[in-house]
């Protein structure tokens, strides 16, 4: 995928296997350390790669285009790809995304999209139709508008806030097995501690702490000339309220809510990237707003 | 009465800032002068908070809470539309009511020329 190779001097970094724990950020920030730290080229090698979670696909293609925005060129390896890891970057659209001539095509991933602008019919039909809309989580019309509604204020923060110049990348998966419903979207902007710690005209305002605050309803580093700060707290009411989880990597900065819990950390392992995940839990009931209810058919 | 078609003029999601603020620069000047306006939600599908907070909330700098119940109706919106909606002016009224000193600080960052967006 992806020629034009400028082959005097081309770096190859080894991919490893990444999933969505909290030692799989050490191991994209090698990533993003070896493919920022001078202006080689990168070839992306995956002979040691077994699965790549929605969270690393959205990295990687950011970081590819972080790359090339540099005026560096990237190789993303196909040939190394384990048989799996191949088939879903070629399924989810990534691999077309990079150059790959193969389409992709529906199976349980949730395609992989770049939205360099804030077009919100396009984000808003992504999340109706790919993410809610293939039947792996069964709710009503106007349930699953509030979801899209709710997760558009991650689109809408990211934008606004990130000042991302290769926009937001996002992508996700249904695993089945665990009946997970995942969705990932990443930028390569300031990250939250920065713009927190701007805000506040505050230099040592620590990663964990810039978090909290940006969670915190009220809380907005938005220049507009009126109160925000909503946003983050109505996603965190709908993942506590739908039993899923929502993790976020910024910048050092890394926070977990789900149901139970509501955490604030530091991570040693740094990368100039924000990583947003959402997971939610698909069962089989059918799930609506309780105010349906009265309205609902009885047979 | 001006009675305004959210549908056609922004479509089946409200969820953008630029969104709200034509709905508030369609708005404001109409309730300052103390007509009643009815925004009309039918058709709308999608709703987020910075609609809201640009289109709305921000009523509440120079206009009361009970002028605006008075004043501003809002028809066919949705449920979750309507607890967005709550949410936002609940959050606009604590804005509001902190002490001036409290808003003087927060005023003064978002003038300055800081990164944040």
């Amino acid at each position: 995928m992806q020629s034009n190779i400028n082959t005097t001097k081309s770096k190859t970094i080894y991919v490893p296997r990444i999933n969505d724990e909290l030692n799989d950020f050490f191991s994209m920030a090698l990533i993003w350390k070896q493919a920022t730290v001078n202006n080689d080229n990168i070839i992306f090698d995956f002979t040691d790669c077994a699965f790549l979670r929605p969270n690393a696909v959205v990295f990687l293609g950011g970081i590819t285009r972080l790359i090339q925005a540099s005026g560096r060129t990237v190789h993303l390896s196909l040939s190394t790809m384990q048989q799996h890891v191949k088939m879903n970057l070629l399924q989810n659209g990534f691999a077309s995304m990079m150059g790959a001539e193969t389409e992709p095509w529906q199976g349980n991933s949730i395609p992989y999209r770049e939205y360099v602008e804030p077009n919100e019919d396009i984000v808003l039909k992504y999340l109706t139709d790919d993410w809610l809309g293939r039947g792996w989580i069964n709710v009503s019309k106007n349930l699953k508008n509030e979801i899209a509604g709710r997760m558009w204020e991650i689109f809408a923060n990211a934008f606004e806030h990130s000042l991302s110049e290769i926009g937001l990348v996002c992508c996700g998966q249904y695993f089945k097995n665990n009946k997970e419903l995942v969705l990932a979207v990443a930028d390569f902007g300031v990250g939250i501690p920065s713009n927190v710690r701007a805000f506040n005209a505050q230099e040592d305002i620590e990663p964990k702490d810039a978090m909290k605050w940006a969670f915190t309803k009220g809380n907005t580093t938005s220049k507009t000339a009126w109160p925000r700060g909503v946003g983050l707290d109505l996603l965190k009411e709908f993942v506590r309220l739908s039993k899923g989880s929502l993790a976020i990597y910024s910048h050092g900065g890394y926070a977990y809510i789900d149901e139970d819990s509501e955490l604030y950390d530091n991570h040693s392992a740094f990368f100039g990237c924000t990583v947003v995940q959402v997971t939610l839990r698909c069962d089989d009931n059918y799930y609506c707003l309780s105010t349906e209810l009265d309205s609902a058919q009885y047979f | 009465m001006q009675r305004i078609n959210i549908k056609g003029l922004i479509g089946q999601n409200a969820v953008t800032l630029d969104d709200g603020e034509i709905i508030y620069n369609l708005i404001h000047e109409s309730l300052m002068h103390g007509d009643v306006v009815e925004l009309d939600f039918d058709g709308v599908e999608i709703f987020a908070s910075p609609f809201f907070n640009a289109g709305v909330g921000r009523l509440l700098v120079d206009l009361k809470p009970d002028t605006l119940n008075q004043q501003l109706k809002f028809d066919h919106l949705s449920d979750f539309g309507s607890r967005v909606l709550r949410r936002v002016i609940d959050n606009a009224k604590e804005y509001y009511a902190s002490s001036t000193a409290q808003r003087n600080k927060v005023d003064q960052v978002l003038t300055s020329d800081f990164l944040a967006a």
